[in-house]
């Protein structure tokens, strides 16, 4: 069970065991020879492993991806895979890190600032070999339980949440998820039940140590075997007496990784990252064997449970460390393995936004795709600034101009017309979760969301800086029919208002965070605690809602006496402190105000740049920190210095939304081709060609109206009105193409509840469903056409721009003729505007 | 005065502004009687916070759920989910478990908030008092039994005692906490469980009288026979093995053992006739033997969690058991046919005893309340809250662990308690409080009463031995 041979080299070592019992090979150990410690061996190269009864001993050759060569004494070489090991072969892992760690550093090439931040590396072999054991984290005098003991539990995953650590604890036992709660661990461990977990009288008999090592059935299975440092930690603490810590232990109080960016140039090369903790007494120590490690994107740099870092794919991505209650990333980028990179000469930035882009792709050696056509860029442009296509008209007019500075000039056109603020109330609808019902007992009445739809309209048709929009909801109080923005308090799941939901909801659309994983437990993957957390809520403890004059309307104010929230752990009452920030002085007032003052101030980066953020993923289907609303250690942004800029211009522009929209639409950036070159195919979070973007459900659902020229008709709603411009969703009112292009329900403040996916139902609804049919029979453009009598290269022109923005290739055109009766017959047109319609490239922005 | 008045009054009346007039109201009635006189009553304090909380849906106009609140009678009635009030059962109460949000029922009052602390502990306090009706109401009270001592057995000429046992050996590295503990009904005798060993003690001289070998593991109960020659041991190693070992007392002689269980067996007990011995542990089983051949009698598969207590009734035709999700159940001993279900605690059961009469089992728990169930109606008699609650050091909020963690009746009819306060306490035999002894050095872990009803003796989360003259001071470690 505890043999340190590990398991995959069992199967190899029946044949060892024979070449060992060949007299012709040379050095082998004579059988019954006790097992030789590596530290008896003449050969720093030569690796030990010995089950009693046999031993190995072999030496590492060389690494090839995932595998490690390894001859033995007999000279028979074998390939091991580093990533099949379980966990009970750490002895064999650590050796062959040793190995990796003295030989594979560094591969990368490149950056000279990597090279130097690159920890020297022992040059004995059986030095790193054993530097690098986790020896080290078993301390010499007393073991502390916080210190030590707690760090085995997070790193075996005792106390991860499908395991202890779930809320009701796992088979009776539980442990605080990732350790947030030492002093209930401690009593759970020694105290709930006496005499069962821990046996101080035979501590190897304890059945925390039994369950650990699988010696007893343990449905988490063998986590560490007894030779391992963690077993060692345990078993110490236990012989000690299992005490608990004094009062003023030393408490982690930072991370740091090391190397800070990982370069690698070319595929299944290997560096070995160490993690350092610093603590309150000014200690710090390396815990890279106590630390787990997870990659955001697996094909690009893969990380395995000892911090060993192996590229992969062409590209850029984070790896991180976490240890305690903290996360630290540490960039990679992966070059291509040639290096024959030329950044392509007409590439030339334009604003801001190109440099900080450019810089990134030239550092990730991605080459930019081309510049759109004008059809490709007028078409994009005006869905994202309008939520409609362009007209036929527009597109003559705009192809035809020679002015050089005609985008910049079709981008202030846009901007100014009346439904660039039906698109962003449609947006901030759905985040704000606005919905109105008949029945007031189950909601917030239509009269109010009426109120609030036309409001937010109005925010945006007069341009109104971002800043003072959240103000103006954030610390609003009064009427939510003349007040509309007071619905902010109002727009609540059943109807039920919730301060820890409400603080969420502020966290979530005003700084781009999710909090809600601190409300049970420090969050496991960033920064926020259990203090922040409740420390938030108690800003909106006070939040009151009164029925006013007429039963369909509320009353929102503030009871300045409210007790803030109490901390879930102790019930501690926590006065309201902002994220990050202070505690303000808001005793007798209402918080929200301090609160909105810091939420919206130019120094508060995490407001700027999650404004900005969610302004830039309107024109790219993705934001640079993406989902928007999800900024975490663990999430960092694709590009953190355009992520930081685009905060600063937008503080700079005092929160004009607007002017940086225009940096965005007139960058080269924006205006690159979707067409991917060799270069940049595998890119999609770099901005280095246009993105492919299914239409979101409303746009779609206009853009149809708005090529056939048969409008939707809405319910309470006068004829004409588009689905952009709905107050409520329009899945409310039963139209199954909204739902099926998964509109948001807005039952949450998730920027990802308006699901741009492409399923096969969509498909099949615009092939079979009535939208489409339904739209061609009611629209009267083939109708005129013909009555026009318009010659068949100007009808199919004509419908070729009202779908797809573009004139047909002469081969289309052709393609028609010769499926189509002389002269075409209105069956013909209507088959062709079907076939459009139903067209990849009229459902999608590129 | 019942144990009942001296929890229930302590209500605390935190002043707000929504309870502003209630809060008033209690005042006036203050002024009437004694601020620590009556326990809430349905005509002054529930009928007003029901009225302004739940008569729009559960009143004379629209009864949802059949549930009509407007008068005592009919809320006693109950609606389509059955009774909604249990007197003296807060915890078992519908009503209460709405107004609390608990997981399984519906949360009243509906899409809002909860009803505030003070409201919700009124409402409680009144289902713990018996739901009196007016203030004053003589028919709330629960039932309680005056005790007459019957004696359970017949004193044998010559109580056993062990003789010539080996030596104690050193339990090891450090001792583990006294797991299990009892004490002979008829000799100065204790016997004590440490890892692999049951240590014997002469209760008058507190000196060792040796020990025997227990290779099965840490015993985890310890049972004397009627006549106090026989001992029961039950335990194991925890994940591997559990067994239940009959010594002779006077020999240290293995007589049988029963069950082989993968776990240690954490309760059980011998029939006063010795006919039968039950046990229970991990895997959530009563398992019932018949002493004489080892044959299983029959088995209790209904506890939901483990099985943490047992014990046969005085008379042998009950047998009482207990889980680690608060459940007890009385079964007939006979046949293990279900005689009462006793729901009312909220966390572990850490022991279950019954009144040397019969008339009443005390069962302990982890929620940190002993509650005296009445064998004749299974309603309880007691409820003792927050008995071992420990003191608050410094500044501390929420909830403090406050768990029973022992508990016994002595011939004489008392009950000692330990518990997670480092205190032992006695009661008498309705619950009423006697003597204490607080700030004990260690967390006591067991707790018995010598034969002849003078001394308690209490077992330490050091596997230490603590000797307390009942109703003296300080209890005193063993020389």
């Amino acid at each position: 069970m505890n043999s340190p041979i590990p398991r995959i080299l069992r199967p190899v070592l029946c044949s060892v065991v024979l070449l060992f019992q060949t007299p012709s090979v040379h050095g082998a150990p004579e059988p019954g020879k006790p097992p030789v410690s590596s530290k008896q061996t003449t050969s720093p190269l030569w690796h030990i492993w010995s089950d009693g009864k046999n031993s190995v001993e072999a030496e590492f050759l060389s690494l090839d991806g995932d595998f490690v060569q390894v001859r033995l004494r007999s000279g028979a070489t074998h390939r091991l895979n580093l990533t099949k090991l379980q966990p009970a072969d750490r002895i064999f892992a650590e050796k062959a890190k040793g190995f990796i760690t003295q030989t594979a550093i560094p591969t990368a090439t490149g950056s000279s600032s990597l090279a130097s931040s690159t920890p020297a590396q022992p040059t004995n072999p059986t030095a790193a070999a054993s530097s690098s054991t986790a020896g080290s984290i078993v301390p010499t005098g007393e073991v502390s339980f916080r210190r030590d003991v707690m760090p085995v539990f997070f790193r075996a995953n005792c106390n991860s949440g499908g395991c202890h650590g779930a809320a009701p604890g796992k088979d009776g036992f539980r442990l605080s998820l990732f350790g947030y709660d030492a002093a209930g661990d401690y009593f759970r461990l020694t105290q709930q039940m006496l005499g069962r977990r821990i046996d101080l009288a035979a501590p190897e008999e304890s059945l925390l140590l039994l369950k650990a090592t699988g010696d007893v059935t343990h449905t988490g299975g063998t986590l560490f075997d007894k030779k391992s440092a963690y077993y060692q930690i345990l078993l110490k603490w236990i012989e000690q007496g299992a005490q608990n810590d004094s009062a003023n232990v030393a408490e982690v109080t930072g991370i740091r990784i090391e190397p800070a960016k990982l370069l690698f140039q070319g595929p299944s090369k290997r560096q070995a990252l160490k993690v350092f903790a610093s603590y309150s007494d000014g200690s710090s120590r390396d815990i890279t064997p106590l630390a787990l490690y997870v990659t955001n994107n697996k094909t690009t740099a893969d990380i395995n449970e000892d911090g060993l870092v192996t590229s992969g794919r062409h590209g850029a991505t984070d790896v991180f460390a976490r240890f305690n209650r903290f996360t630290i990333g540490a960039p990679v980028v992966v070059l291509p393995q040639e290096g024959t990179f030329e950044w392509p000469p007409d590439a030339k930035p334009t604003n801001f936004i190109d440099e900080l882009v450019f810089a990134k792709l030239k550092h990730l050696q991605i080459q930019p795709s081309g510049i759109a056509s004008d059809e490709q860029f007028l078409r994009r442009i005006t869905l994202d600034l309008t939520g409609l296509p362009p007209t036929e008209d527009e597109i003559r007019t705009f192809v035809a101009s020679i002015k050089p500075d005609k985008r910049e000039r079709l981008a202030d056109i846009l901007l100014a017309r009346p439904e660039y603020a039906d698109v962003w109330a449609a947006r901030w609808g759905d985040w704000l979760k606005l919905l109105g019902d008949t029945n007031s007992g189950s909601g917030t009445d239509t009269k109010a969301a009426v109120a609030y739809h036309a409001w937010l309209v109005e925010q945006f048709r007069n341009n109104v800086p971002l800043d003072r929009f959240i103000h103006a909801q954030v610390a609003s109080v009064g009427s939510n029919f003349s007040q509309p923005e007071t619905n902010f308090y109002t727009m609540l799941p059943a109807g039920n208002y919730e301060p820890k939901a409400m603080a969420q909801s502020v966290a979530q659309l005003c700084l781009g965070i999710r909090i809600q994983c601190a409300e049970c437990h420090n969050h496991p993957f960033d920064r926020w605690t259990q203090d922040d957390y409740y420390g938030f809520v108690s800003f909106f403890t006070g939040v009151r809602r009164k029925m006013a004059s007429e039963p369909r309307e509320y009353y929102i104010f503030n009871d300045n006496s409210a007790p803030p929230a109490k901390h879930q752990l102790d019930q501690r009452p926590m006065p309201p402190r902002l994220l990050g920030g202070g505690e303000p002085n808001v005793q007798g007032k209402d918080p929200r105000n301090a609160l909105a003052d810091w939420l919206t101030s130019p120094e508060n980066t995490l407001f700027a740049t999650s404004m900005a953020n969610r302004v830039w993923s309107q024109f790219f289907g993705i934001g640079v920190v993406d989902p928007i609303d999800d900024l975490r250690i663990t999430n960092p942004p694709s590009n953190s210095e355009l992520f930081e800029e685009l905060g600063k211009r937008l503080v700079a522009y005092q929160f004009d939304q607007k002017r940086l929209i225009r940096d965005i639409v007139t960058s080269r950036t924006y205006q690159l081709s979707s067409r991917v070159t060799r270069s940049n195919k595998d890119d999609s979070r770099q901005f280095s060609h246009a993105p492919v973007r299914r239409l979101p459900s409303i746009v779609a659902l206009d853009a149809i109206s708005s090529a056939t020229e048969a409008e939707t008709h809405w319910n309470h709603h006068p004829d004409g009105y588009r689905g952009m411009q709905i107050y409520d969703t329009g899945r409310r009112y039963g139209s199954y193409f909204l739902a099926c292009f998964g509109q948001s329900d807005r039952e949450t403040s998730d920027a990802t509840k308006d699901n741009r996916e492409v399923t096969l139902s969509q498909t099949l609804h615009l092939i079979n469903g009535d939208t489409i049919q339904g739209k061609i029979q009611q629209s009267q453009v083939v109708t005129k056409l013909l009555t026009a009598k318009t010659p068949p290269e100007q009808a199919v022109e004509s419908l070729y721009l009202r779908s797809l923005s573009r004139k047909p290739s002469g081969e289309e055109l052709a393609v028609f003729k010769k499926l189509a009766a002389t002269p075409p017959t209105r069956v013909d047109y209507d088959r062709l505007w079907w076939a459009l319609l139903n067209s990849t490239e009229f459902l999608f922005q590129h | 005065m019942t144990p009942i008045l001296s929890t229930a009054l302590a209500f605390p009346l935190k002043r707000s502004r929504f309870l502003a007039p209630i809060t008033t109201c209690l005042l006036v009635l203050s002024g009437i009687h004694s601020t620590q006189a009556a326990p809430p009553n349905w005509d002054d304090h529930i009928r007003p916070i029901l009225k302004n909380r739940c008569f729009k849906c559960h009143g004379e106009e629209d009864q949802k759920g059949d549930l009509n609140l407007q008068t005592l009678a009919a809320a006693l009635k109950g609606g389509t989910s059955g009774e909604v009030l249990k007197k003296n059962r807060p915890n078992s109460s519908i009503l209460l478990q709405s107004i609390l949000h608990e997981e399984g029922v519906e949360k009243m009052p509906p899409k809002s908030s909860k009803l505030p602390d003070e409201e919700i502990e009124l409402i409680r306090q009144w289902i713990l008092a018996g739901l009196p009706e007016k203030s004053g109401s003589p028919s709330s009270a629960p039932a309680t039994f005056a005790f007459k001592p019957s004696n359970p057995g017949t004193k044998p000429a010559n109580p056993a005692m062990p003789a010539n046992l080996p030596a104690l050996p050193s339990a090891g590295k450090r001792a583990n906490p006294v797991t299990a503990l009892a004490s002979s009904p008829w000799a100065p005798l204790i016997a004590t469980g440490g890892h692999g060993q049951i240590a014997f003690f002469n209760a008058e001289t507190k000196t060792n009288l040796g020990a025997i070998p227990f290779p099965e593991g840490i015993p985890q109960v310890l049972r004397f026979s009627r006549d106090g020659s026989t001992l029961l041991v039950a335990g194991g190693k925890p994940v591997q093995s559990g067994k239940v070992v009959l010594f002779d007392v006077a020999t240290g002689k293995r007589l049988a053992a029963f069950g082989d269980e993968t776990d240690t067996v954490l309760a059980a007990d011998f029939s006063p006739d010795g006919k039968l011995v039950a046990i229970g542990g991990p895997n959530k089983l009563v398992k019932v033997f018949h002493t004489a051949d080892g044959s299983l009698a029959y088995k209790i598969t209904k506890h939901m969690d483990w099985v943490t207590a047992l014990e046969f009734s005085p008379d042998g035709s009950r047998l009482a058991s207990g889980d680690r999700a608060a459940g007890i159940y009385v079964w007939e001993a006979a046949t293990g046919g279900i005689a009462m279900t006793l729901a009312e605690h909220k966390e572990a059961i850490s022991s279950l005893t019954w009144r040397p009469d019969g008339n009443i089992i005390a069962s302990a728990s982890e929620d940190g309340s002993v509650i005296l169930w009445n064998m004749k109606d299974g309603f309880p008699s007691a409820t003792l809250t927050g008995i071992h609650t420990p003191k608050p050091q410094g500044k501390r909020y929420g909830k403090v662990p406050g768990g029973v963690l022992s508990l016994v009746w002595t011939p004489e009819g008392h009950m000692l308690s330990v518990g997670r306060d480092n205190a032992v306490r006695e009661w008498d035999s309705n619950g009423g409080k006697l003597s204490a002894v607080e700030g004990l050095p260690t967390l006591p872990s067991r707790v018995t009463g010598t034969f002849d009803g003078k001394l308690a003796v209490i077992g330490d989360a050091e596997g230490r031995l603590l000797w307390w003259p009942k109703g003296a001071k300080e209890a005193t470690l063993t020389p």
